[in-house]
């Protein structure tokens, strides 16, 4: 899913001053369909996610969502869509967590926004955010413990059986 | 023993008590539940719950093909389905590369902003019921939502889940007399919007009940991550629609509208305003409207998207409705995510009751104009 760092294509985004902002920590930048996307390791993210914040020239100080995917065997991404309500730029930043550590820190330090983001990302997904401040489930009975409804093992029960591949047009199954 | 006059400072002491308020309570706007502790008819702290109307929309768009997901957007925002619909397939279109011909754009622009209007109208008299206008504002309010409604559903078949828009375009064309009743919708829209701002804004004990409470600063909305006309409320002047252009909205012309003190009452102005500038945005969509296909020419029936991810965003009329997709080359998304304007609204909750009456609190709550389906999806 990753590309090669430093793709010419890159010189037009905000790159450049992404890459000076994050300066010591390792960064790998992508270009999505619309927005840059960087990725963060699990243990610097939320520094990166406050330097990003911080600085003058990006000041990321609106996070418009927080979520993770699933991918399975190769653990799972914690997503930051990031916005600047003054310079109006974008940026993703994504963390891998291994499935063996299934935690990282809170952003809930920099953006009170990602309060009940975490809540719901942490029940649905199992991950679990160090030093959150209320750490409930949101839309979750309280006594769900030990089963994630967005993970790809989750049990789908009946839906399974009306998927095909894709939908079946009549003249087609002919 | 000590005097039965007390002196001036004193002030009674209660003790706090916890009131549950919902989440079968008529002024919570849908299954909401607040704990309110309160002391005397003060509001202390509120601690809200959430996800008593959770079904799993993104859970189930997982499981199946692209263009069943539309039905799920309707079910998430049902006071404003086209808008969620919008963001749902565009982001597919963008994964997938798809060009939609114009006129199915500038239809598309059409209907989300009269859904915008349909969703405000309901605001506008739910939340006169809230303050205790009683019937009247809400009977009024709906009289408008119904003749709009009464579109929709000569366009499509349904007043409320439409499964209108689809991959590439719409579902079909829309009614040949489809401009005259646009218009006359508007005129009625038109009359609807003054006589609901006659019987409130200027009202004097609308005025006392909504001026001066819920307030929050511009910079602690930002921090929340509110957005759409509660945010602009508080005088912010971000809006997706300009900021980050989507369909023609560059080409048509409207303000952003703002408020200066983030309070109740500049909440309920800011919506009310921002109806004036959908009619102006549909009049404009409806001059710029051609003839033509509403679907691109070679659709294949199979929809895969190439791997990639995408997150779309879209002002709804609470705000911004984002629809975050990621496709792993298959025939459905393999995470969709629904980024919902209600649930970041909601969090400032609190900040904005504590310290209020807990009469007021249902007034803040009703000033966020929440619908509960969209938070819990």
């Amino acid at each position: 899913m990753t590309s090669e760092a430093g793709a010419p294509d890159l010189s037009s985004t905000i790159w450049p001053q992404v890459d000076r902002a994050l300066s010591g920590i390792s960064v790998e930048p992508e270009m999505g369909v619309l927005d840059l996307i960087v990725r963060i390791p699990k243990d610097e993210v939320v520094r990166g996610l406050r330097a990003l914040k911080r600085a003058e020239d990006l000041n990321f100080d609106y996070l418009r969502c927080l979520t993770a995917i699933d991918w399975e065997d190769q653990g799972i991404d914690v997503v930051y869509h990031l916005y600047s309500t003054t310079k109006k730029h974008n940026l993703t930043v994504k963390t891998t967590l291994p499935n063996t550590d299934l935690t990282v820190d809170t952003a809930t330090t920099v953006w009170r926004a990602a309060n009940w983001l975490e809540r719901e990302t942490a029940e649905m997904f199992g991950v679990r955010f160090n030093g959150h401040p209320d750490p409930r489930t949101l839309l979750m009975p309280e006594d769900m413990d030990d089963t994630f409804p967005l993970r790809k093992d989750h049990p789908l029960q009946d839906i399974k059986l009306i998927q095909g591949e894709g939908i079946a047009f009549p003249e087609e199954q002919e | 023993m000590t005097s039965i006059l007390l002196p001036a400072s004193h002030e009674f002491e209660t003790q706090d008590i916890f009131v549950n308020m919902g989440p079968q309570h008529p002024s919570t706007h849908g299954v909401f539940r607040m704990v309110l502790e309160i002391d005397g008819e003060v509001v202390r702290d509120v601690l809200p719950y959430i996800g008593y109307l959770h079904r799993g929309a993104e859970k189930l768009c997982e499981t199946m093909d692209y263009r069943q997901g539309i039905g799920f957007m309707d079910r998430t925002e049902y006071l404003a389905a086209f808008n969620a619909e919008l963001s749902y397939v565009m982001a597919v279109e963008a994964l997938a590369g798809i060009d939609v011909p114009e006129r199915a754009q500038w239809i598309r622009m059409i209907l989300c902003e009269l859904n915008r209007l349909s969703s405000h109208f309901m605001f506008l008299g739910a939340f006169g019921v809230d303050v205790g206008v009683l019937g009247t504002s809400f009977t009024y309010a709906f009289r408008e939502r119904e003749n709009i409604f009464d579109l929709f559903e000569e366009i499509c078949g349904d007043r409320m889940m439409y499964a209108y828009f689809r991959v590439g375009g719409l579902a079909w064309e829309v009614t040949d007399n489809f401009v005259t009743r646009v218009n006359q919708v508007l005129g009625m829209a038109r009359q609807g919007i003054a006589d609901l701002d006659g019987l409130l804004t200027q009202n004097e004990i609308f005025q006392a009940r909504t001026r001066g409470i819920g307030h929050i600063p511009a910079a602690d909305a930002i921090d929340w991550g509110m957005s759409g006309p509660s945010l602009r409320a508080s005088g912010v002047a971000l809006d997706v629609r300009r900021d980050e252009p989507y369909l023609f909205y560059p080409q048509v012309k409207f303000d952003v509208i703002t408020g200066t003190n983030g309070d109740v009452y500049d909440r309920y102005l800011c919506r009310l305003r921002e109806m004036h500038e959908s009619i102006k945005i549909v009049e404009q969509c409806l001059q710029n409207l051609q003839p033509g296909p509403i679907v691109p020419e070679r659709m294949s029936r199979l929809l895969r998207t190439p791997p990639g991810e995408v997150y779309i965003r879209t002002e709804a009329p609470r705000g911004e409705y984002g629809v975050y997709m990621v496709s792993n080359g298959g025939n459905r998304p393999w995470r969709c995510k629904v980024r919902s304007a209600c649930l970041s609204n909601l969090q400032a909750l609190r900040d904005m009751t504590v310290g209020h009456y807990v009469s007021d609190a249902v007034l803040i709550l009703g000033s966020i104009d929440i619908v509960l389906s969209e938070v819990d999806r």
